[in-house]
């Protein structure tokens, strides 16, 4: 029994020793970690909007950083999931710099034909949910949360159809100039056609007009597009409009005229 | 209760007693301040410099350190005062059972959660997994608890060896 005895308790040293050593050089190197970020930059690709993170972390501890994830949960102010995105690196050895880009996308056409439509017409706040998740020394996993707010910028904010004026234009028809307006708040740089329905009182169609348009971002832009509407026309009751750009095909907007 | 307490170190005048207690009394206290020394001073003085670096982080270890150093220092001395009884084999165990529920506590279970809010506005949260780190802290304390429970059953024996009738040659 007493070399039992004795063979536990060389144990029980060695085994504590070992575990002190763990400790103390994981603790140590994981203040060895140093993080490093870069300026965010937006750019486009098609329909989706795309906002690139690079980061670069310096592993100088003594272990590595193995199944490194970082996840972005773009939400909307009512908690809808607008995007997800994940850049995953298998393993940051000990002593090496790496350097991350983590695309965080935005889909704007999906945007369009989702129940987010109202992000086109207002700005508001973005709820942005980061999930780092590594595990370190192989043994240990971490997760990091984080919540930030981002604001949004309506890409047609503060659309509007002014008063419409009407004017003779033959024996058989008017011509009618309907002012549209919107200001571009987004990063997107706003270019495309925008055609637009004059229905009546009945509910027909009874004009149809297009314009070109381009609104650089943070800019305003305003036009008077033109209608040939038949001269025996009713009351105009709506202007239903139809967007599209080469990332965004959206229709109809019903603005209703009093 | 007198005959109890004499029974920790066998009968005697309280002369001897005192004379035997002495030396583990002076034996106790060294090695009471070693172990203060190693698991009071030095990690508080590791848990306010890293406070310092980070204080939503660790400040909140400075208890954790303080009740760890008071469970093993109050286990240490009182081992080493009824050195050489079954009561030392006995507070060996209760350390080690003890010192496996602290662990548990201490790392909640081994998933450990801090919401920290260091830049306004920007709520962090930091979810640690250590479980694999307290099943070694679990295993290294079973093996102690195994050791221990050994020495109480060698001692048990030994015992009940030296009180046994001494056979004598027959004439």
């Amino acid at each position: 029994m007493k070399q039992a005895i004795k063979a536990l308790s060389w144990a029980t040293s060695i085994f504590w020793i070992i575990l002190l050593l763990f400790t103390v050089t994981a603790v140590y190197s994981a203040f060895q970690i140093r993080p490093g970020f870069g300026d965010p930059s937006v750019s486009t690709s098609g329909d989706t909007l795309i906002v690139s993170l690079p980061f670069g972390l310096y592993n100088g501890g003594f272990y590595d950083i193995s199944r490194f994830n970082i996840t972005t949960v773009v939400s909307d102010s009512h908690g809808s999931k607008i995007s997800s995105s994940s850049t995953f690196v298998a393993t940051i050895s000990k002593g090496e710099n790496t350097s991350i880009i983590h695309n965080m996308s935005l889909n704007i056409g999906q945007m369009a034909t989702s129940d987010l439509s109202f992000l086109l017409f207002n700005d508001s706040e973005l709820n942005v949910t980061a999930i780092l998740m590594l595990t370190y020394a192989n043994a240990f996993p971490f997760e990091i949360t984080a919540n930030i707010s981002m604001p949004w910028g309506a890409p047609l904010a503060n659309m509007a159809i002014g008063n419409i004026s009407i004017t003779p234009f033959n024996s058989t028809h008017v011509r009618a100039l309907v002012p549209l307006s919107f200001e571009n708040h987004s990063y997107l740089e706003m270019s495309g056609t925008a055609r637009l329905e004059v229905v009546d009182s009945a509910g027909n169609v009874v004009g149809e007009g297009a314009t070109m348009f381009y609104a650089p971002s943070e800019n305003r832009f305003e036009t008077n597009v033109g209608v040939l509407l038949s001269a025996s026309s009713a009351i105009i009751r709506e202007v239903r409009l139809y967007f599209q750009t080469p990332f965004l095909t959206y229709g109809p907007v019903v603005v209703l005229i009093v | 209760m007198v005959q109890w307490w004499f029974s920790l170190f066998e009968y005697g005048s309280g002369k001897t007693f005192l004379r035997r207690m002495l030396p583990r009394i002076v034996k106790a206290v060294v090695i009471g301040l070693l172990y203060f020394v190693l698991l009071y001073v030095v990690p508080m003085f590791l848990v306010s410099q890293a406070s310092e670096f980070a204080p939503e982080l660790f400040s909140g270890y400075g208890q954790v350190v303080t009740m760890f150093a008071a469970v093993v220092i109050f286990f240490v001395v009182a081992s080493q005062l009824t050195a050489g009884t079954i009561f030392q084999h006995a507070f060996n165990i209760g350390k080690a059972l003890i010192l496996i529920i602290f662990f548990v506590v201490a790392l909640d279970g081994g998933i450990i959660k801090l919401d920290l809010n260091i830049v306004e506005g920007l709520p962090i949260s930091i979810t640690a997994d250590l479980r694999v780190y307290l099943m070694m802290l679990i295993a290294i304390d079973l093996v102690g608890l195994a050791k221990s429970l050994l020495q109480a059953l060698n001692f048990l024996s030994e015992r009940a060896e030296k009180d046994l009738p001494q056979l004598q040659p027959a004439e």
